[in-house]
């Protein structure tokens, strides 16, 4: 699968030494530090391949799916997969792939726009409440016990079902609001055990003013948990998103694997033995979220130095195994 | 007349002070029994003079050094007295006056050089990120800045792009020291800087402080438990005990003849060395509670000149607080032996 995608050929990403810091870096095309070393570790390599993959489909559906995916067509329902129809039919005679290609631009965007708000929320509170303390702080946590103790899916459900509208934007807004509390509480937390080490006392004796040190203090040091809160609200609210259209919830008008999956259930077509609309959105979902957990689980490792050190080092006695050239480095002295 | 003389001088001397600490009191928790962590401390810092105040774990030298940033944090607070830093108390400054007043003016250097740097990003930017809380200044600029401070303290300017754990303890507290000098401060508060690191390496950061005292011109309240640091490297020396400063002197005179029973004892404490071998005796006992000192003069307990024998002394040594008395030029000790034997 990686072989699809262009960014993970990038020369760059293969070659050693621009993880070095600082080194013949200037020579080379700028590409942020933070994507090599991503693309260096297996697991984010393989698991942004996967969603790059998603997005290039996503971004060229237009020209490989039929103009209106949700037309009948009675002259074709039913068709099991063929080259005519790469993932078969619905039984409305809908061409499937046609589906499932567009399908992947509605779950990427609001996934994509889910993860960010519920992070930025979480973040912004959760970190400022934590340094902070104070008044502020108690009105925060108790916000975020509020959003806690709320049950997610029948909000949800509750709620998709009394709104008037039901487009991406308020299914966003819905999901963003039930997950954001669950990060905010975590980075609140981190961001108590970090104010009081003594770089941040130290950055305080240096008259660095209060939202630099969270934001070029604390932030830098959460990185991980921030990104990683990105993705896991990214991919709940994919799961979330279908799940909801899977039970009829969602708006039916748009294309989207949760709907596809819908009137496959609907129809149940799986008692005619129909397997393919169940089966192609479904593997489509399970693809993204894989491809987004994988992601997840490299960027930890990538964002602590110590650990990118250790890495590059077995990387170098690798590269000396198989007759490579060392990775020129400045020493580490202890 | 004379005494006209003689105050025109007393304020002489206390405008040249750059910072003045006056009758300071620091509490630690509310309630019945707050722990007066620092009860009344004087101390005047000169321009461009190194003074150091020594005491031992928990008699509040680090609540003053954060008293003088205005760092102290609940459940700590200032109770009372003021701190002048060129003649302006910071008590009254508002906190974005107090911002710009720190790292500007005062800047410091922290306990342990292992936890002052922000592990996740380089050093450089960390200079970066102090210069510009402080000044407009580009980030190349103050990049090339950095390295120039990092090479005043004997470190090659590329490390600027290391990350702090790729550096040994005693690199990073040259980078803490460097870090300190980014905006030209005039007085650095260096709060056990060398505490972490062996005799040789503390020896050669003191005389890179030295060194860079000298072409820099701060002033350095330099805080340790270690005495024999400071004799050498100190123009004069406070001793704290128990929040309270009980001598203060200029370095040699209080090397040949500390006044106070504490002090000795804290000279007693370690091996001279040159000069005949004596037997190191330390002191005994150990530091009173802060929340309930000792009535009287707090090292009463453990003082070797207390004794219930001389009993109109003894009365004085546990009912009455000792006041500091200038025994000589620059030298004053609160000692209830002292103001015997000056009457």
């Amino acid at each position: 699968m990686s072989q699809l995608d262009p960014i993970s050929l990038d020369p760059i990403a293969l070659d050693l030494p621009v993880a070095a810091p600082g080194r013949g870096r200037h020579r080379r095309v700028r590409v942020p530090g933070w994507l090599v070393l991503l693309l260096r570790n297996p697991k984010s390599c393989t698991g942004l391949a996967m969603v790059g993959f998603v997005v290039l489909i996503a971004l060229i559906a237009p020209l490989i799916s039929v103009d209106h995916p949700n037309d009948f067509n009675i002259l074709a329902t039913r068709q099991a997969p063929s080259w005519n129809h790469l993932f078969g039919t619905t039984d409305q005679g809908s061409d499937i792939f046609s589906q499932v290609v567009l399908g992947a631009r509605r779950s990427l965007l609001l996934g994509a726009a889910a993860g960010a708000l519920a992070t930025a929320l979480a973040a912004i509170l959760g970190i400022t409440a934590g340094y902070v303390g104070g008044v502020f702080d108690d009105i925060v946590v108790f916000l975020t016990n509020v959003f806690l103790t709320i049950p997610a899916i029948p909000l949800l459900i509750v709620a998709s079902g009394y709104l008037k509208s039901r487009g991406t934007g308020t299914m966003v807004l819905v999901i963003a609001l039930v997950l954001w509390a669950f990060e905010a509480r975590i980075l609140r937390a981190q961001a108590l055990s970090l104010k009081n080490r003594d770089f941040v006392l130290a950055a305080k004796a240096a008259g660095e003013p209060t939202s630099r040190i969270v934001f070029g203090e604390l932030v830098p040091n959460m990185i991980s948990r921030i990104a990683a809160a990105f993705v896991l609200v990214f991919y709940i609210a994919l799961l979330t998103d279908a799940g909801l259209e899977f039970l009829g919830l969602g708006d039916q008008s748009v294309t989207s694997w949760g709907v596809t999956m819908y009137w496959a259930q609907t129809n149940s077509t799986v008692l005619q033995g129909e397997w393919w609309p169940f089966f192609f959105p479904g593997a489509a979902l399970a693809f993204t979220v894989l491809g987004l957990v994988l992601v997840l689980a490299g960027i930890d490792e990538v964002s602590n130095p110590r650990l990118r050190t250790e890495r590059a080092g077995r990387r170098r006695l690798f590269g000396r195994l198989v007759g490579g050239r060392a990775v020129a480095r400045p020493e580490t002295t202890s | 007349m004379t005494a006209a003389v003689e105050e025109s001088a007393s304020v002489r001397t206390r405008e040249a002070a750059l910072l003045e600490i006056r009758q300071l009191v620091v509490e630690y928790g509310a309630g019945e029994r707050p722990a007066r962590a620092v009860d009344g401390v004087d101390l005047a810092i000169g321009e461009g003079e190194i003074v150091g105040l020594a005491g031992e774990s928990g008699c509040g030298k680090t609540t003053v050094a954060n008293a003088v940033m205005q760092l102290l944090r609940p459940p700590a607070r200032i109770v009372g007295g003021s701190i002048l830093f060129e003649g302006e108390d910071l008590l009254g400054k508002s906190a974005e006056q107090l911002r710009r007043y720190r790292g500007r003016n005062v800047s410091m250097v922290l306990q342990s050089a292992m936890n002052a740097l922000n592990p996740v990003m380089r050093v450089g930017d960390q200079f970066v990120d102090t210069m510009r809380a402080h000044e407009r200044i580009d980030r190349r600029r103050a990049l090339m800045r950095a390295g120039e401070l990092l090479e005043l303290v004997g470190i090659d300017r590329g490390r600027a792009r290391s990350y702090p754990h790729e550096l040994s303890g005693g690199m990073r507290q040259r980078v803490i020291i460097a870090m300190a000098l980014a905006l030209n401060p005039q007085l650095i508060i260096m709060d056990e800087p060398t505490t972490a690191l062996d005799v040789v390496v503390q020896r050669e950061i003191l005389q890179q402080v030295e060194a860079l005292k000298r072409e820099f011109s701060f002033a350095v309240l330099f805080i340790t438990h270690d005495l024999s640091l400071l004799l050498e490297f100190a123009d004069r020396i406070a001793i704290m005990y128990a929040g309270e400063i009980v001598e203060t002197a200029p370095a040699e005179q209080l090397a040949v003849s500390p006044q106070h029973p504490y002090t000795q004892g804290l000279l007693a404490s370690f091996p001279p060395l040159t000069g005949t071998w004596t037997r190191l005796t330390g002191i005994p006992g150990s530091p009173p509670d802060l929340r309930d000192p000792p009535v009287g003069c707090r090292f009463n307990p453990r003082c070797p000149h207390c004794r219930p024998e001389d009993h109109e002394l003894y009365v004085r040594q546990t009912t009455e607080r000792p006041k500091l008395r200038i025994v000589a030029p620059g030298h004053e000790v609160a000692c209830h032996l002292i103001a015997r034997g000056s009457e």
